[in-house]
């Protein structure tokens, strides 16, 4: 059997956070400079704050065209998610639940923000059962933001602690593999 | 295992590949005649085009 790698992977970077101030934006746009350096891999940043969707209904009646046919087209996801009274914030939620069919066997990485020094592991903890049950395939590397304050210079938005480079690198590895074999999977075999 | 006939991508013709099943509890709330009763709910198929990606849902056949 051949697997189908010509074609390029879509790995599209979630800002989880509407929040004024948010230092998870410069994480975010880190990731998908870093994502962008991949090759073979196409991104896109998708912002909750800038999405729009009602709060008056919830689910796949609140579909945002844009947003839904982005999740069809990904392979994998990457949400970046401060951590807020130790849970993922409400409009992550609200975003994510617009979709379903869409995430069916994609793989999907989870990067936690925090002000504190555990980097968001209780975000990622939490986000762990929704990612499930959205059909979703979680890796075993997660990005951790810890003191997020000071790894980013607050001013520019620019990166100050390098080390998360080669952290992100081996994050990114194993999620492209995922996302690899997830749409071999997807594409060529049958549930039996 | 019995072969079954593969859908047809609604998008651009090519055959897809039927991938996932999943359990939608909820629908018993809207739809109690299609809960399959020793499940304890609707059963949902995943479909994928390997061509243009595009991915169809629709109720397993009972």
């Amino acid at each position: 059997m051949t697997v189908a790698l010509d074609k390029s992977l879509f790995i599209p970077v979630i800002l989880g956070t509407p929040r004024q101030g948010r230092m998870s934006e410069h994480v975010a746009k880190f990731v998908l400079a870093q994502v962008e350096t991949l090759p073979g891999v196409e991104t896109e940043l998708f912002d909750v704050r800038t999405l729009s969707f009602p709060t008056t209904d919830a689910g796949e009646q609140i579909k945002h065209p844009a947003f839904s046919d982005a999740m069809m087209r990904a392979d994998a996801l990457v949400i970046v998610a401060p951590e807020y009274n130790h849970g993922y914030p409400g409009i992550l939620k609200h975003v994510l639940d617009t979709n379903l069919k869409e995430y069916v066997h994609k793989a999907v990485g989870l990067v936690g923000v925090s002000a504190g020094p555990w980097g968001g592991t209780r975000v990622v903890q939490n986000l762990l059962p929704v990612m499930r049950e959205l059909g979703l395939v979680t890796i075993f590397w997660d990005g951790n933001f810890p003191n997020v304050q000071r790894a980013f210079d607050p001013a520019t938005g620019a990166l100050v602690e390098p080390a998360y480079v080669r952290r992100l690198e081996k994050f990114l590895r194993e999620l492209v593999w995922m996302a690899k074999v997830l749409r071999y999977g997807r594409e060529k075999v049958p549930l039996e | 295992m019995p072969t079954r006939e593969k859908s047809r991508c609604p998008s651009c013709g090519a055959e897809m590949n039927f991938h996932a099943e999943k359990l939608d509890v909820s629908r018993a709330l809207t739809e109690p005649d299609a809960v399959d009763s020793e499940l304890g709910g609707v059963v949902e198929e995943f479909h994928t085009c390997p061509v243009c990606k595009f991915v169809l849902e629709r109720g397993a056949a009972r």
